[in-house]
């Protein structure tokens, strides 16, 4: 009974601490429409914070509190919405979902620079782990009774501000009706602020009192989670409701503390299942959840999109493969594999090309389903042992499609719902293998079979072998890998054109008028997420295959994450966006910061300064994704636009072309290095677009934007701004003086007399 | 004999009654008019009769088979068809594949046709053949009503339901969609047509239905509606009133 | 020349657009302090936008918008609001999910002490006092108008902007409702009301203007105006 009470209240307190971090979620949540999955990283952020000035720098734990909890917690919240959050109306659930996990990362990056990984960090408990106090029997810490407390005093504050004060009442009706609150004088803007203050606080604040209870040293990418456990707490209020969500925090908390005492010792999984107990929870509570009601809402969001033809996408997909077949001899065997190996999550990133691209649905761990064909391949589709094994066709094919159907089954339960609640859905399944299946190292015994999912931790996936074709070697990998990568990206463009592709983008933009056409929505979203997930198998597998070998960690959500979150940044409408993504997230990093660490062995004495440069990279990168809110069509959409309007500036692109050869040419013979030639090269195929307005700005500019160009009246030429030639120009057009050809070169024109005269006659 | 009839329609909205206890019933080859004051309940009937909404009580039935149960892709399978007051088109889509998106979805079904054939018919009948290739987000709002009435006639209906499908045309562009319309009904098309723009309900409807405070008051011709004391009532207020 | 003082919202030449399509087309409004200025026409005339524009939730277009005589274009309806423009807007005057004594407290905050302010509503209409804990949302319409009514009395405003107020409301709540407001213009307040519902408006009017496809097409008394009605309306 003793023991039944302990674990009771251990459950308690571990509910107590989601409640505190969840019920912060719901707050933000609902005030801003936003979904915050940055949530567990400012926990972090602020627990770290929290370790650097009580332990690191010694100050007395209640000052620390004070600084963390009472300034830092609100002020990152404020400052989140401010710079953030605000810009984010008018954007589709995707655009915001990547935001905030484009924050979440850039946090981790940001933990793991200023406090480097390698180092132990522990947080002690309040008052020590050895304060404890006897109560009908039971020993309880005192930190665990602080956590109870707090719990209990924010339900209460929360339900006084909530219902006894005007600010509360207000955050309250910005809910119901942020129109009509501004009419009674108050600003929304200012709610949100407020409450994501609040919410950021709540985070760190929970961050600071769950680290010592789950023990061990402070981690980023584990405190990072741990939280997110609370997005389990928050779905039992349907996000809405924030004393279901306290219970909904209590029944987790409990449900976790019980397995742990009461599941067989022997049943090896149970130490798993507590961990990812939360992601099955939210999973359970996903199927329960009622139906959404299918309402007229196309939203005009700023997202936009353009379709190349087929024959485009074959065009540009064969000078993709011979771009590749160039650069091979620059290249040496180790950089050929870690080339292949980024065009392997490159097709990854081809399936969220399709399910959010095309069909306006997110998966948040498309690694997930690469991790679950990797398995089926190394168990059921290897012929022959040691440095002879191979994978077979069959073997890959059988892991495609235990992946769509894995996807399918993950899918199922949410399809019924917003978007929002498919990318909670997938990104449960996402930890849920993480801790689950890719930690599943020992064996086990089931229905007479002895098993083990992932065994030794690591899994060797032997290279395929079809017919003459063997991957063994890392070139035919690479073209390989890119000849798939090509013909993937052209079927989807098809795909993309034909009268599936067409339901999907109906799907997309309006799920109301679709279903009033005869669609049924839910067979068409679970079509293409079984499709997607096969996709996602497909460069899971290769990719196993490219890395040799593949740890749980190849898998983790965190890289799923970024996956995601390049390949949005890159242009999540475009094929293209999926090479970027994928490059990025596959290799990228490792190579930049390989580079800046070769570079600090190279030059010791700048050393500090190339490996910040590497970890400024890194959240750069995240900051990007942030920038995503604002310019949600992505990169290479900006890209294709600025070449549009290259096409009436030929010497511009041959110039580009012929540029872009002697960087080839002085690469291939050794004068240039290859980082250089790399570098040049992004720099060339960037500017050229700002080359060409600079350099033929009448073939380049609309006529619009010539017109804005003008915009300075021309009687102030020459006060408000320098004189040059571009504005006698300018000038020349608004007197009405014939315009002559030549121009932009400082000396091209004639002298104006000749305009005059012309003018005259 | 009506092709599409609601029996008591019963819509609540919290202590709100939205729609209460509407019967009315539309006919192939006519257009049906349905008129009545801001908030009389108009949009909530559609809804529920385009099955976005459950009603709380009360039936409705196509062709004599109830269909109040059904979800909306059903419906609309069975040969319902309608426009949306707020426009509910495909952005990303240009006007052709608004139009021919609602023949791939029939033809996933089984539909044995050539779509883009009559996308082309389905364009050209409408008037929108100009403007085909354009982005749908790009085009004025009046162009936009025919393209959500050219994608709803693409499922070739039996019942066609338009939801102030003129307001934000030009007069031009009204009486083109007039004789549209005239023309589907001539066809044998069933037609409820919910507008403001009363002159044209007037010219074009064989018979209306007026609803307020979600009930309907008066059915009849249009000469009958016009001289109705409450439909007059509904709209100006309590007196007669001499034009 | 002479000293006239301005009037107290004047709306001059005003446009306004929902993205690409224009609502008002140029709309020409006045109300002077102290009078009561009735907004008529039919369902798609323009009326609720001419009422948006004024208490600053959508953007001009064009042609100004003057507050005592002051152009004030591009003023956030949050900042209209405690400047003393106080509207209620078309059918949702309140929150549903806040409770009667809740809702009143979202009020603008004007100096008003909270107490006093419930304290006033619940003398005037003493049903809100007995529901004071009530969800809003489970008012009948009428109750939750006058709940709306009552927030906007507490702060005192300078004018008042009703849009639609008997939509959804039985004849003889409208005719009620309208008695409310005519002993509040009565108290000296200046009220700007949108109405399809004309008969229930007219008689407490000092003003009409019939609004036609985003114009103001005739300004004059009740009597003048109530004369081109059905044609305006009905078309006939």
């Amino acid at each position: 009974m003793t023991t039944f009470l302990t674990f009771t209240l251990l459950g308690l307190v571990l509910g107590a601490v989601y409640a505190i971090a969840a019920s912060g979620l719901v707050l933000t949540y609902n005030t801003s429409g936003i979904f915050n999955f940055a949530h567990g990283a400012q926990a972090m952020l602020g627990t770290f914070l929290y370790w650097q000035l009580a332990h690191g720098w010694g100050w007395p734990v209640w000052l620390a509190l004070v600084v963390v909890v009472g300034v830092v917690g609100p002020a990152m919240g404020a400052a989140l919405h401010a710079v953030i959050m605000k810009g984010l109306r008018d954007t589709a659930d995707v655009t915001r979902i990547v935001v905030t996990v484009a924050i979440m990362l850039g946090m981790v990056f940001l933990s793991q620079w200023l406090w480097h990984p390698e180092e132990a960090r522990v947080v002690e408990m309040f008052f020590g782990a050895d304060a404890k106090v006897e109560f009908l029997g039971v020993v309880v810490r005192v930190h665990e009774i602080i956590c109870l407390l707090v719990a209990a005093a924010i339900a209460v504050g929360l339900r006084m501000l909530f219902t006894r004060s005007r600010v509360g009442v207000v955050m309250r009706g910005t809910v119901d009706d942020p129109d009509l609150i501004r009419l009674n004088g108050h600003n929304p803007d200012r709610v949100a602020a407020l409450s994501w203050a609040m919410g950021s606080t709540l985070a760190v604040l929970a961050g600071i009192l769950i680290t010592p209870i789950g023990g061990g040293a402070l981690e980023a990418n584990a405190l990072t989670l741990l939280v997110i456990d609370a997005f389990a707490a928050a779905m039992f209020g349907r996000l809405r409701s924030i004393p279901r969500t306290f219970a909904g925090a209590m029944v987790l908390g409990l449900a976790a503390t019980y397995v742990t005492a009461y599941f067989p010792t022997d049943w090896t999984w149970a130490g798993n299942l507590r961990v990812s107990l939360p992601m099955i929870i939210l999973f359970v509570v996903l199927v329960l959840l009622p139906q959404d009601r299918l309402r007229g809402a196309a939203v005009r969001t700023r997202e936009r999109y353009r379709v190349p033809t087929v024959r485009r996408a074959a065009v540009w997909g064969v000078a993709l493969v011979a771009a590749v077949v160039l650069l091979m001899p620059l290249m040496e065997d180790t950089s050929i594999t870690t080339f292949g190996l980024g065009m392997t999550f490159a097709i990854i990133a081809l399936s969220l090309t399709l399910l959010t691209g095309y069909a306006g649905e997110l998966n948040l761990a498309p690694l997930a389903f690469g991790a679950v064909a990797t398995i089926v391949a190394f168990h059921f589709g290897i012929t022959g042992t040691g440095l002879a094994a191979r994978l077979t066709l069959w073997g890959i094919l059988l892991a495609v499609l235990v992946a769509a159907v894995v996807g399918g089954l993950v899918a199922l339960p949410a399809l019924r719902l917003r978007g929002l609640y498919l990318a909670l859905a997938t990104m449960a399944f996402g930890v849920f293998l993480s801790n689950m299946v890719l930690r599943d190292t020992v064996e086990h015994t089931l229905f007479g079979v002895t098993f083990s999912l992932f065994p030794n931790g690591a899994l060797i996936v032997p290279p395929l072998q079809l017919g003459p074709l063997d991957l063994r070697d890392p070139g035919t990998l690479l073209i390989s890998a890119t000849a798939l990568f090509a013909a993937i990206a052209v079927g989807l463009v098809a795909l993309r054109g034909s009268g599936y592709g067409r339901r999907l983008a109906a799907m997309k933009d309006s799920p109301a008028a679709t279903a009033m056409l005869g669609q049924d929505l839910v067979r068409l979203k679970f079509g293409v997420f079984m499709l997607s997930a096969a996709i996602a198998g497909l460069g899971g597998v290769l990719m196993s295959t490219a890395a040799g070998s593949v740890s749980g960690e190849n898998f983790a959500i965190m890289a799923g994450l970024s996956l995601v979150m390049l390949t949005v940044v890159g242009g999540i409408g475009y094929v293209s966006g999926a090479l970027f993504g994928g490059l990025m997230s596959g290799v990228g990093f490792v190579i930049i910061i390989g580079t800046f660490n070769d570079l600090a062995r190279a030059t010791p004495e700048m050393a500090t300064i190339y490996q910040t440069l590497g970890q400024v990279v890194l959240v750069a990168t995240a900051l990007i994704g942030m920038g995503v809110g604002k310019n949600p069509s992505g990169l290479v959409h900006d890209l294709f636009d600025g070449y549009r309007t290259l096409r009436g500036a030929r010497p511009v692109l041959a110039g580009g072309a012929a540029a872009g050869a002697v960087l080839y040419l002085l690469a291939l013979t050794g004068v240039i290095g290859n980082w250089w030639f790399a570098i040049l090269t992004a720099l060339l195929v960037m500017t050229l677009p700002a080359l060409g307005r600079a350099l033929m700005p009448r073939a380049v500019l609309t006529e619009e934007e010539l017109a804005r160009r003008r915009s300075v009246p021309p009687e102030l030429a020459g006060i408000d701004e320098p004189y040059t030639d571009e504005l006698r120009d300018r000038l020349d057009q608004e007197l009405g003086l014939p315009a002559r050809e030549g121009r932009g070169g400082p000396h091209a024109r004639p002298a104006v007399e000749e305009g005059d005269v012309h003018a005259i006659a | 004999m009506p092709l599409l009839e609601t029996r008591g329609i019963t819509v609540r909205f919290g202590g709100n009654l939205a729609v209460d206890e509407v019967s009315v019933g539309i006919e192939p080859g006519r257009i049906t008019g349905l008129i009545g004051p801001n908030g009389a309940g108009k949009t909530t009937l559609f809804n529920t009769v385009t099955g976005l909404l459950r009603p709380d009580a009360g039936q409705v039935l196509l062709d004599g088979a109830d269909i109040t149960r059904l979800p909306p892709a059903r419906r609309a399978r069975l040969g319902l068809a309608r426009t949306f007051q707020r426009l509910e088109l495909f952005l990303s889509l240009s006007v052709r594949d608004n139009v021919r998106v609602a023949g791939d979805i029939r033809r996933a079904g089984g539909h044995r046709a050539d779509v883009g054939k009559e996308t082309d018919r389905v364009l050209e009948l409408t008037g929108l053949s100009d403007i085909a290739d354009l982005d749908v987000s790009g085009i004025p709002t009046g162009r936009a009503r025919v393209v959500e009435v050219a994608r709803a006639l693409m499922t070739s209906p039996r019942v066609l339901l338009l939801d102030e499908p003129a307001s934000g045309q030009t007069e031009a562009e009204t009486d083109a969609f007039a004789r549209l319309l005239t023309g589907l009904a001539a066809d044998g098309l069933a037609i409820c047509l919910v507008e403001h723009d009363l002159p044209l309900v007037m010219r074009l409807c064989s018979t209306i239905h007026v609803l307020d405070y979600g009930a309907v008051i008066a059915s009849g011709t249009p000469r009958e509606i016009q001289e109705s004391p409450q439909v007059i009532a509904a709209y100006i207020g309590t007196e007669e009133v001499s034009a | 020349m002479k000293d006239e003082p301005a009037p107290l919202l004047e709306l001059a030449g005003a446009r306004a657009a929902y993205g690409p399509i224009e609502v008002l087309r140029g709309v020409d409004l006045r109300v002077e302090a102290g009078s009561v200025v009735a907004l008529l026409g039919p369902n798609g005339g323009g009326k609720s936008t001419t009422m948006k524009v004024c208490a600053g939730l959508l953007p001009l277009t064009g042609g100004e918008l003057r507050l005592a005589g002051r152009r004030v274009n591009g003023l956030a309806a949050e900042d209209a609001a405690r400047l003393g423009v106080c509207s209620i807007p078309e059918g949702r005057g309140i929150f549903p999910n806040l409770t009667v004594r809740e809702n009143l407290w979202v009020a603008t905050r004007t100096g008003t002490r909270l107490r006093d302010m419930e304290e006033a509503a619940y003398t005037r209409f003493p049903m809100l006092g007995e529901r004071r804990d009530q969800l809003a949302g489970s008012l009948s319409g009428g109750q939750q108008q006058m709940l709306a009514l009552s927030r906007a009395l507490g702060t005192a405003p300078a004018i008042l902007l009703l849009d639609e107020l008997s939509m959804g409301l039985a004849p003889m709540i409208v005719t009620q409702m309208y008695d409310t407001v005519a002993q509040l213009v009565a108290e000296g307040l200046s009220v700007l009301v949108a109405e399809q519902f004309a008969r229930a408006v007219l008689p407490i009017a000092d003003t009409a203007a019939l609004m036609l496809n985003g114009r103001v097409v005739s300004v004059g008394t009740p009597g003048e105006i109530e004369d081109h009605l059905s044609s305006g309306y009905l078309g006939g």
